[in-house]
């Protein structure tokens, strides 16, 4: 057999519906890959042969046996040619005894046991054409010719069409692989490398591994990397943050969950400086957050066991609470209540209606 | 003592616990697969197993299935990382009497062993959100009614967990006896683990996609 010359493109790796065929066709004739996937579309009409065309080039570029992919430019051609008008029958019949026939050619024109699996659908391809000619020779029996038609096309494209579908799913098993690859580099190995450098400043470690572990967390259970979509992920932002800042552990529960938008921002920087307070000021070493998110409203309560204090024993110095909590909470439309005595911890409180503005 | 069997499929963090829990608690086995600790349950037959939520070969809820019909004494505290609301809420249906983060410290760790070993439930403030969540207000219908929905006194208890507050500080707040707050708890514990309410399903299988 001669060689079949190397098709001069490629199939696109990265701009493909199918296996990226099209695609590569496209970039070698420089023109817009949906027209030639509407050429192959508008073939796909003719009797099928665009779908058959995509078949023979597809295995032609994927380096398999070039001989199947003549086989299949044949059926190709038949397909248009029968579409257009031409009696398809003995096309078909005498293209599949042609086509079986070289096949069986190339195992050395020998029909031989253990030719390898070649044999088999070569002579199942010469059967079935001979079969397709005697019928529409005779005219006898309407179901013998499509019949065989199908049962011949069915033993030659099953494999491949089983494996299409095997290497597409293999290529999105990789880019999902890929992408777990690089998020564990860009998060996990980077925060390992950082934990080794600060190893002595026990407060950033922890701080480190707690931020880590939300992110992840949030990767895994929640809307993603990346800026926070929900209230619920601001919240854990906003708390990781402090954690990080001050050394002093957040725990975080929540009930419910809504979109983030401008008045749950501001309730989120209101919990950011009460969290922040409370690290900063209570001397407790953890801050219990619950957040509550109804219908018609959402709350954060921010709670420590610290050393409380006397509200009216505070100085100006500490405008946080006044002027970061209760006046942003008050100009977002929404309410906060502190709770504090002296020894019995804080307790901060923050509504924001749902749909204030 | 209480007899505590400790299962968790990280060496490091059993060491940890080891080391830690206090003198009222007896570690008596460890077990790092769902395979090792059924039968390992099944012999030394303990007060308390504390049980991971992910094992490799199955959830914490296979051990407790397989174990729990022959040794209905064997009361299961579920220990874990994990933020997935569903695998908590599973493990708690499957007969677990509390869920309690790896982060909690060794003291509450000791706390809340001696509490499940007595017959309590033990909720974290993240489980009480979970429940909370799973419990939206409103629309309980069918025969039965008790079961799918929280009454306004468990609301309230859960939601005070979920801020933080210990159970003698909800008892002071709410002007109840500790017992009376403990009581509240171990009935939400039952809701959740008999309801056959079907929000919890619905509600699990929103979290998956969200």
């Amino acid at each position: 057999m001669t060689q079949i010359p190397a098709l001069p493109f490629e199939r696109s790796e990265s701009d493909r519906v199918v296996a990226g065929v099209c695609a590569g066709i496209a970039r070698e004739l420089r023109v817009d890959p949906t027209l030639v996937r509407l050429v192959l579309a508008l073939l796909t009409l003719a009797g099928g042969a665009g779908i058959l065309l995509y078949f023979a080039l597809w295995v032609w570029t994927g380096g398999r046996h070039p001989v199947y992919a003549v086989l299949i430019l044949g059926l190709a051609t038949m397909t248009l040619l029968g579409a257009l008008g031409v009696p398809w029958t003995i096309f078909i019949g005498a293209g599949l005894m042609v086509a079986g026939l070289v096949l069986l050619a190339r195992r050395g024109a020998s029909l031989r046991p253990g030719g390898g699996s070649l044999g088999i659908p070569g002579i199942a391809l010469a059967v079935a054409g001979a079969v397709v000619l005697l019928d529409h020779i005779g005219s006898s029996n309407a179901f013998v010719g499509p019949g065989a038609l199908a049962g011949a096309l069915a033993l030659v494209l099953g494999p491949w069409v089983w494996q299409l579908a095997k290497e597409r799913n293999e290529r999105i098993r990789l880019a999902e692989r890929a992408e777990i690859a690089a998020r564990i580099h860009d998060s996990v190995l980077q925060t390992l490398a950082l934990v080794q450098r600060h190893a002595a400043d026990e407060q950033r470690v922890r701080g480190l591994a707690r931020r880590q572990e939300r992110e992840l967390r949030r990767w895994l259970y929640g809307s993603g990397y990346g800026d926070a979509q929900t209230f619920e992920d601001a919240l854990a932002d906003a708390a990781a943050d402090v954690e990080e800042a001050h050394g002093t552990r957040i725990e975080l529960a929540s009930a419910g969950n809504a979109p983030l938008d401008e008045p749950l921002t501001q309730l989120v920087l209101a919990a950011r400086e009460a969290m922040a307070n409370a690290a900063k000021h209570s001397t407790a070493d953890e801050i219990a957050v619950y957040a509550e998110a109804r219908p018609d409203s959402v709350s954060v309560f921010v709670r420590d066991r610290g050393v409380g204090f006397d509200r009216s024993a505070i100085g100006d110095d500490r405008r946080g609470i006044s002027e970061s909590i209760e006046a942003r909470m008050k100009r977002a439309g929404g309410s906060a209540t502190v709770a504090s005595s002296p020894g019995q911890g804080t307790e901060v409180e923050l509504t924001m209606p749902r749909g204030a503005a | 003592m209480i007899r505590v069997v400790l299962v968790d499929d990280h060496e490091l963090f059993r060491a940890g616990v080891r080391g830690e829990l206090g003198d009222r608690v007896e570690i008596v086995g460890e077990a790092g697969s769902v395979a090792e600790a059924v039968p390992l349950i099944h012999d030394l037959d303990p007060d308390v197993v504390l049980l991971d939520v992910h094992l490799p070969d199955g959830g914490g809820e296979a051990v407790i299935a397989a174990v729990s019909q022959e040794r209905p004494g064997v009361k299961f505290l579920a220990l874990s990382v994990s933020d997935a609301a569903e695998d908590v809420i599973g493990v708690i249906r499957a007969g677990a009497r509390g869920y309690v983060t790896k982060t909690i410290s060794s003291e509450e760790l000791t706390d809340a062993v001696a509490r499940v070993s007595e017959g309590d439930a033990v909720f974290s403030p993240r489980l009480a959100g979970f429940v909370l969540d799973a419990f939206r207000a409103g629309d309980p219908v069918g025969p039965d009614a008790e079961l799918e929905t929280l009454t306004p006194r468990e609301r309230e208890v859960l939601q005070l967990i979920a801020r933080g507050y210990r159970y003698k500080e909800i008892a002071a707040r709410l002007h109840l006896s500790i017992k009376t707050v403990e009581a509240h708890v171990s009935s939400v514990l039952r809701k959740l683990q008999l309801s056959s309410r079907h929000e919890l399903t619905r509600w699990a299988h929103e979290r998956r996609l969200i």
